[in-house]
């Protein structure tokens, strides 16, 4: 065949020229389980590729680590306790810290402090992209959308949401040299390899969460920042400094980039298979159980890395101790063994049981249910509101290999 | 490396270094270990015995110490068997524990009444010794069968200390008394008589633990009907399958992903039917509730639990 000799998930450029999917195909079809080389200092990485082997890995936190963090990034051994956060804590730790405001992230929770002022934002949102008829549906629909909503979980003014909306692109897009100036893939990045994503900003943010932070200490605030500063983690330990900083940071970027690149996608999709818009506009009960199919689609993150702790095999290969694991979780959403016809976005498929959010993991996504409320009073607001939707231009993708980004999308709307 | 699983629990085999006579009819347990958890006031283990039988028993010894553990065990007669086997064990026997939990934490407050039934004096020891080293006012009211059946009374001493016995007169109850928390634990009957005495006192002030029988690891799931209110379905829910499972089966949609109780994907919203909480994403408040469930791993205590769904 030798289509795997074309296979390179370390290389950001065909992520950003959208060739992730067929990459993924091939991994699945004639090597689920494969090592990716990478260009030194890094020592390549096992990128697992079906559904199964993904949850597999995902849910055993004792073979497949995230304590030797969760990114493509090799940190150094003395850099991992500085830049520890949750996302790279197992163990009773992980729970004590998730603990701490995990059930702000309930259904239940979100419903009744959230989903009012939600649908109104929403409502806004919608009210001011739509009186002009073509428009940026990143700029004006999806992007501002989802750090508004964080904003207000933070308690911080809405004049600050600018701020948050560049720290989390520059963060998250560290490796697309339009969003940040201190790009990971170039050699100066080694100058901030003792901070989060290899960025100088990390520093603001923490003065800025910090501030937050000591004002709010001793307050009964109910926001997730007076939570932070006031609660004692239930193993007994309380937050340092640098926990709070890296709670904080962790909590402004994944707010922020990916349910903006949930709702792109899934409208890009919707115009893309115009009749599955129909179906949702024709019956907007629909939005509600159609959205996890949304969510497939999306995929805005493509991966999550592990670790090996001792020598196993997947699919297999012989891993090693010490090596990286990668679940594509982009590629398990296309899973055909799973999803039938996985390229066909189908809104009414029944029980779609995605990875989009990590399955099976003590990690699985802590703000899952909030983006799905987000993401389905989007669509409940917005699809109602149009007659008709194109494309108009083209979109432009993150040059990334971590989210599945779109930073630009033209359309011309015609409301109803 | 070493990395815990997130949601597990310890569990060792621990030795009984010591059995003592703590009353008529009461054995305390010392049971040693390396590196026992912490744990606070309130808080139970789980004893793992013959023939898949799992007891709770409040520890009642010193909070930390890592390296000792005591309960106190009465021997019910009409037990299924449970506090028979523990009132065999000897010194040098090795007994599995699981824990601790803690179901009945001690908030804090500048004043508390405690109430005894009984062997319900357990949990109540520990919390009494931190109150008392945390500066807070305190009193106890402890009552039983008689002064001879009622343990650690030597231990409890002072003016704060009021021992009955018999019933416990809980007229003193009539009054609410400011700034003061309720503890108790004892005995069914004590524990409704003291719930309805407390009506009049304001909503949080008490706090109770009961002998409930908890779910016993080794023993078959119970089949149970369940109602889906808003599709109007009723099904049954056999042994061996979970609830998750049941709706899916019954054509209903239902979020799910880890489906093993940690994720929280699957909390589903409870109409009636007393819930088995199984997971581990709910506190103690969101458990007795018993507002919300994780289908995925909880199951009904009774006969018949109808969901929002």
């Amino acid at each position: 065949m030798g289509s795997l000799d074309r296979v390179d998930l370390a290389d950001y450029d065909r992520f950003q020229r959208n060739e992730a999917w067929e990459q993924f195909d091939t991994l699945r079809r004639e090597d689920p389980v494969h090592w990716n080389p990478e260009d030194a200092p890094n020592r390549g990485f096992w990128a697992v590729t079906k559904y199964h082997d993904i949850w597999a890995v995902d849910r055993d936190t004792q073979t497949f680590t995230s304590e030797q963090f969760v990114g493509l990034e090799e940190v150094d051994d003395d850099l991992m306790d500085i830049r520890r956060s949750i996302l790279e804590t197992d163990g009773q730790r992980h729970l004590a810290m998730r603990q701490l405001i995990a059930r702000e992230f309930s259904p239940r929770n979100l419903m009744k402090n959230y989903e009012s002022f939600l649908r109104e934002l929403t409502k806004k949102t919608v009210d001011r992209a739509l009186s002009a008829g073509e428009f940026d549906f990143v700029e004006k629909v999806s992007g501002d959308f989802p750090i508004q909503v964080l904003a207000r979980l933070l308690d911080v003014p809405l004049e600050d949401t600018g701020r948050l909306i560049a720290w989390g692109n520059e963060m998250v897009g560290n490796t697309d040299p339009e969003y940040t100036q201190h790009q990971f893939d170039s050699p100066e990045s080694e100058k901030y390899k003792h901070l989060p994503f290899r960025s100088p900003t990390t520093q603001d943010v923490f003065d800025y969460g910090r501030a937050l932070r000591d004002r709010r200490r001793g307050g009964d605030g109910a926001d997730l920042v007076s939570q932070l500063a006031n609660k004692m983690p239930s193993d007994g330990v309380p937050m340092s400094d640098r926990d709070f900083d890296n709670y904080f940071l962790l909590l402004v970027i994944a707010g922020n980039e990916t349910t903006r690149h949930a709702i792109s996608q899934s409208m890009l999709a919707l115009i893309e298979q115009p009749g599955q818009l129909r179906l949702l506009q024709e019956d907007p009960s629909l939005i509600a159980s159609g959205l996890e199919e949304l969510l497939r689609w999306a995929s805005p993150v493509y991966h999550f890395r592990r670790t090996a702790t001792r020598d196993t095999s997947l699919g297999g290969k012989d891993i090693k101790a010490g090596d990286k694991v990668v679940m594509w979780f982009a590629s398990g959403n296309r899973d055909e063994s799973v999803f039938e016809n996985p390229y066909q976005l189908d809104v009414r498929r029944p029980n779609v049981d995605h990875l989009t959010f990590g399955k099976g993991s003590p990690h699985l996504c802590m703000g899952n249910a909030l983006a799905r409320m987000e993401v389905r009073l989007m669509f409940e607001e917005l699809l109602p509101r149009i007659q008709d939707i194109q494309l108009n231009g083209e979109v432009t993708r993150v040059r990334s290999n971590f989210v599945n980004g779109i930073k630009k999308f033209p359309v011309t709307v015609k409301p109803r | 490396m070493t990395v815990d699983l997130t949601v597990r629990e310890f569990e060792a085999d621990l030795l009984v270094s010591a059995v003592e006579t703590a009353a008529e009819g009461v054995v305390a347990l010392t049971l040693t270990g390396d590196n026992l958890p912490d744990w606070t006031p309130g808080a139970h283990i789980d004893l793992i015995l013959a023939d898949g039988l799992v007891r709770q028993y409040s520890l009642c010894g010193r909070t930390g110490d890592t390296g000792r553990w005591r309960i106190a065990v009465l021997r019910a007669p009409e037990s299924r068997g449970g506090s028979a086997q523990v009132h065999k064990l000897q010194t040098g026997d090795t007994v599995r524990v699981r824990g601790p939990r803690n179901h009945f934490p001690v908030v804090a407050s500048r004043r508390y009444l405690f109430l005894a039934g009984g062997i319900g004096i357990t949990p109540l020891l520990p919390m009494i010794s931190e109150v008392s080293a945390a500066g807070a006012d305190w009193e106890l009211y402890y009552g039983g069968r008689s002064l001879t059946s009622m343990a650690f009374t030597g231990e409890l001493r002072g003016d704060r200390v009021h021992l009955t016995e018999g019933r416990l007169d809980l007229s003193l109850l009539d009054d609410p008394r400011p700034d003061t928390l309720v503890y108790a634990c004892g005995p069914e009957g004590m524990l409704a008589a003291i719930e309805e005495r407390c009506a009049c006192w304001p909503a949080g002030r008490l706090h109770l633990e009961r002998f409930t029988a908890r779910r016993r690891e080794n023993e078959p799931d119970s089949e149970f009907e369940l109602v889906l209110q808003h599709s109007g379905k009723t099904v049954r829910v056999p042994a061996g399958q979970s609830v998750f499972e049941t709706v899916r089966q019954a054509g209903v949609s239902v979020l799910g992903s880890c489906l093993e109780g940690i994720c929280g994907t699957c909390e589903t919203e409870v109409i009636d039917g007393e819930v088995d909480h199984r997971d581990s994403v709910l506190d103690d408040e969101e458990r007795a509730s018993n507002e919300v469930m994780m289908i995925c791993v909880s199951r009904c205590a009774g006969p018949r639990l109808t969901l929002a769904l």
